[in-house]
């Protein structure tokens, strides 16, 4: 199906977990036709929800990769992108994001706005994404729609209006009055069926029909003049709410119980009326071509006669071989497309490319800008740019976060061996802040990533989806060592006890850096180390700076410069030359004052003014800084700084603290230096490792 | 230069000799003008200061974002370290945003009692040590005079100084008192140890003493604002 742009929706549906996301989700596949049982979130009948298709998300009940799903409903195609709302999946979360035009923002009757109701709004205010309300579980004892819309103007600061009243709350609810066309909808089975407004709902509804109309006229002259007049009609309505939302000063606020089945099409209904298509939302790229110093970035076209700019935002193993998930921004791609990959500097021709219907796909021959697809046999990484072999742009920025935190894993059989190494391989392409090696000196298989909980994800998903068992250490922050001055070094490495010999002399300074880990200045004059050993000592300098003295750690921020040197016809080689860097730059380590850096976090406390006091207290407790703090009424929110460290079982004390009534989410900030005290301690620890190591 | 010659040659050591010390703990101090004068910039340069002293400040914004007022701080830090090229900038910066906390609050709704609460809950419950309050954003406008006796009475009991900014009329149209008082601030002169005035005049912004404790004002300083980056400068 060719679908023109303004019959394209992009969309996310994001919530605070168990508001009932996936249920939603599930329902949405099944009215649009997709799907044609549905199935429960953690299902009685072991089949589970089909947008949740790793097994692992079944069972939490969390959603962790952002899948896209194509359904059509009332003649427009939505792809619907599953959005990881978790702070520790930041790269996840920024990629989904980035691919959405609209979101439906679900919450909760009962529980209302909640801390990570917050979060998600957050992100996806940061990202410019228009959104919709969706009151969700309107069947549950305690459900109060009214308020949610409240607390999505008080805490959330949204315009929120209420498109919808329920007929009928908790066991009693069966369908909503819609406001616009002031009909009461009633969900039965698979129907929809519309009747007159309950009498005792009247006065209520054209109360709420008239805040609704106030709200929307602020965005269209003709429907205020219309109002005026007396001459309203329902597509000066959904233009005027459709303008509000896309500038994202207006928030249409839709109820029912996807769980009941009841409001689903209606919100539906809401999604291609109010939600932007393709083209009206703006994309930028970073012009990689673009000399340094001049702007850098470019504003898309959402033309599919430009030349094409795609994002590959996710990858999945499939049983026919890698699917990438692309979103076409410019321009369009068929098979037989010729595309660069502006990272690797690849050239990738286009095979088959298909779009996807939760678990099966359909084979499609252009993709044009605006659209989501996916393509086979593309070796990429996730965030990869493709572009029109003409352009070089980038979607992402190149920046990627060093992993914090690392755990030391190792398989429990020979068998979980070999799919172990399958899984982290796949792992390490899909998620750049997800790291692994095998530690040298222990031989231990060593994982990283940006949180505890981004770790223990990838070890239950080896568990689950390549069925390797291991067994884990403790967690590890991961430390830093760096220089803080300037020293030079003049080594020379010579071994003359029979047979050959080695002899190498290097003579430079190292030097702290602001930014970047190791950068090597080869200033050498004349011959003096002969060209072919130059890469030799930079070799030996990079083996030196993976380890620091002080406590084992690499020594990040290290500029290395060499000026001078010396060399022996005979018994100079690649080796003498390496260990001659790796001497120069032990022997003069201490001399440049290193000191250790630890990662720090960006600590975000959210709960009721009243506990303002004891979270104050629990920062300073864990050596945090705290940057501000903001109140609103009886809410209160707290940013802080707080090593990484230091930051283990927080949940549990801010809950007892709390009574269970703050959460708090966290993300990497940056590497600080440590407090002496820490860094004794921690030097002293290390000692002893050796000294137990060693006997 | 290094970190101590900036304190001593700060413009604010001038202010400080022409009031007996500068306002000193338990006092309310108000910094008023027109909006738009440099009103915000002043305080951060104040606070700043003390920072550099190795003093500890909670910065009060009634109004305006938290990442709004960290960019105050992040300019004026900058012009003042490269005005006096300040050595090892980067380490004295990390060093005295530790002792700075930004709280942020919404006065309609907010009643003083519970700002005075937080505040209390950082200073004891957080362990931070503060000596100076900068209250920005505040509208006197809405303010009744308990308001203004509650801060005043949390200054002296926590021994603490406080500074607010106090947002005048549109420029020309505020009125003052024979004494230079601002009318908006009359029903408070009670409470109000110090009082500096800000005026936008045809070369520069004018900085002037209506109020000193209980001292004879000293009047119009031989401060300016620099009108390229709002900082307090010495005329020449």
């Amino acid at each position: 199906m060719a679908t023109t742009i303004e019959r394209m929706r992009n969309i996310g549906i994001s919530a605070h977990i168990d508001s009932g996301k996936t249920t939603l989700s599930e329902r949405i596949l099944y009215y649009s036709g997709k799907i044609h049982r549905i199935h429960e979130v953690k299902g009685k009948d072991g089949v589970g929800a089909t947008m949740d298709h790793m097994e692992l998300e079944r069972e939490r009940g969390i959603t962790i990769t952002s899948a896209a799903t194509n359904v059509e409903w009332a003649g427009h195609a939505i792809n619907i992108i599953d959005t990881p709302g978790h702070v520790d999946f930041t790269i996840e979360v920024e990629r989904s994001l980035r691919v959405l035009d609209g979101a439906v923002l679900v919450l909760c009757s009962v529980g209302g706005v909640q801390s990570q109701t917050i979060t998600v709004d957050r992100q996806l205010r940061r990202y410019d994404v228009p959104r919709l309300a969706f009151i969700n579980k309107c069947d549950r004892v305690g459900a109060n729609p009214l308020k949610v819309r409240d607390q999505l103007e008080e805490k959330l600061k949204h315009n929120a209006v209420l498109m919808q009243i329920p007929i009928g709350l908790e066991d009693q609810h069966r369908g909503v009055v819609d406001l616009v066309a002031m009909k009461a909808l009633y969900f039965e089975g698979d129907d929809v069926r519309t009747d007159e407004v309950p009498a005792d709902l009247r006065e209520e509804a054209a109360r709420r029909r008239n805040d609704l109309l106030d709200a929307a006229s602020m965005f269209s002259d003709e429907l205020t003049e219309a109002i005026l007049e007396d001459r309203i009609t329902e597509d000066l309505i959904h233009a005027a709410v459709r303008r509000g939302t896309i500038a994202r000063k207006l928030t249409p606020v839709f109820m029912g119980s996807a769980y009941k089945n009841k409001g689903v099409q209606a919100l539906l209904d809401g999604v291609v009326r109010y939600l932007p298509d393709p083209s009206e939302v703006k994309n930028v790229a970073i012009d990689r071509s673009a000399e340094s110093g001049a702007s850098a970035e470019v504003v898309l076209a959402t033309d599919p006669e430009a030349p094409a700019v795609l994002l590959a935002f996710k990858l999945e193993d499939g049983p026919y071989g890698q699917l990438t998930y692309i979103r076409v921004y410019q321009g369009r791609v068929e098979k037989g497309t010729e595309l660069l990959n502006t990272r690797s500097g690849q050239e990738i021709k286009v095979g088959r490319l298909i779009r996807m219907h939760a678990d099966d796909m359909e084979d499609i021959t252009v993709a044009a800008a605006g659209d989501i697809a996916a393509l086979f046999g593309i070796d990429c990484a996730s965030g990869d740019t493709f572009t029109d072999p003409s352009l070089n742009y980038s979607m992402t920025s190149i920046y990627v976060p060093e992993p914090v935190i690392s755990l030391a894993i190792k398989p429990k059989d020979k068998k979980a061996l070999d799919r172990m190494a399958k899984a982290l391989n796949r792992f390490t392409k899909e998620d750049p802040t997800f790291r692994t090696f095998v530690d040298p000196e222990s031989h231990e298989t060593i994982i990283q990533g940006m949180g505890e909980l981004h770790l223990d994800v990838y070890v239950e998903r080896m568990k689950r989806e390549y069925n390797a068992e291991v067994e884990t250490g403790m967690p590890q922050v991961a430390y830093r060592e760096a220089l803080t001055r300037k020293v030079e070094f003049d080594y020379t490495h010579k071994k003359q006890t029979g047979g050959a010999g080695q002899y190498g002399r290097v003579i430079g300074y190292i030097e702290p850096m602001a930014e970047g880990t190791y950068e090597f200045v080869n200033d050498v004059k004349g011959g003096r180390i002969p060209r072919e050993f130059i890469p030799s000592c930079d070799k030996g300098f990079k083996a030196a700076v993976k380890k620091g003295d002080l406590i084992g750690f690499p020594v990040t921020g290290v500029r290395v410069v060499l000026n001078d040197g010396q060399y022996h016809e005979v018994d100079s080689s690649d080796n003498a030359f390496q260990a001659a860097a790796i001497g120069a730059f032990r022997q003069v380590y201490a001399k440049a004052k290193p000191q250790i850096l630890e990662p720090v976090m960006k600590v975000s406390v959210e709960g009721p003014t009243e506990f303002a006091g004891a979270v104050f207290g629990s920062i300073n407790q864990r050596r945090g800084i705290i940057v501000s703090s903001i109140e609103d009424g009886s809410f209160s929110r707290v940013d802080a700084e707080v090593p990484l460290s230091e930051m283990f079982g927080y949940s549990m004390q801010l809950r007892s603290l709390t009574q269970g009534k703050a959460e708090f989410t966290m993300e990497f900030l940056k590497y600080g230096r440590v407090p002496s005290a820490v860094s004794e301690e921690l030097q002293k620890l290390h000692a002893e490792k050796k000294a137990r190591e060693s006997k | 230069m290094i970190k101590k010659h900036l304190i001593t040659r700060s413009p604010l050591r001038v202010f400080e000799d022409a009031t007996h010390g500068g306002p000193g703990k338990g006092a309310v101090a108000v910094l008023a003008s027109p909006k738009g004068v440099g009103k915000t910039a002043c305080l951060v340069h104040i606070a700043t200061d003390k920072l550099f002293q190795g003093k500890s400040v909670i910065h009060v914004s009634y109004a305006s974002r938290v990442d709004y007022i960290i960019t105050w701080y992040e300019d004026i830090f900058k012009e003042i370290a490269k005005n006096h090229r300040l050595r090892d900038a980067v380490a004295v910066h990390d060093e005295i945003i530790k002792n700075r906390v930004i709280m942020n609050f919404k006065q309609d709704g907010m009643k003083t009692e519970q700002v005075l609460r937080s505040l209390e809950a950082m200073i004891t419950g957080g362990k931070f040590n503060a000596e100076t309050i900068i209250v920005d954003g505040y509208d006197f406008g809405l303010a009744e005079s308990a308001d203004l006796v509650r801060f005043k009475e949390f200054a002296r009991r926590m021994g603490l100084e406080i500074w607010f900014s106090a947002s005048l009329k549109e420029t020309g149209g505020a009125s003052f008192g024979p004494d230079g008082m601002p009318a908006l601030l009359a029903p408070h002169a009670g409470q109000i140890d110090v009082l500096v005035t800000l005026q936008a005049k045809s070369d520069a912004v004018e900085i002037r003493v209506v109020k000193d404790h209980d001292n004879p004002p000293a009047g119009i300083l031989p401060l300016k604002l620099d009108p390229k980056t709002l900082l307090l400068i010495v005329k020449e």
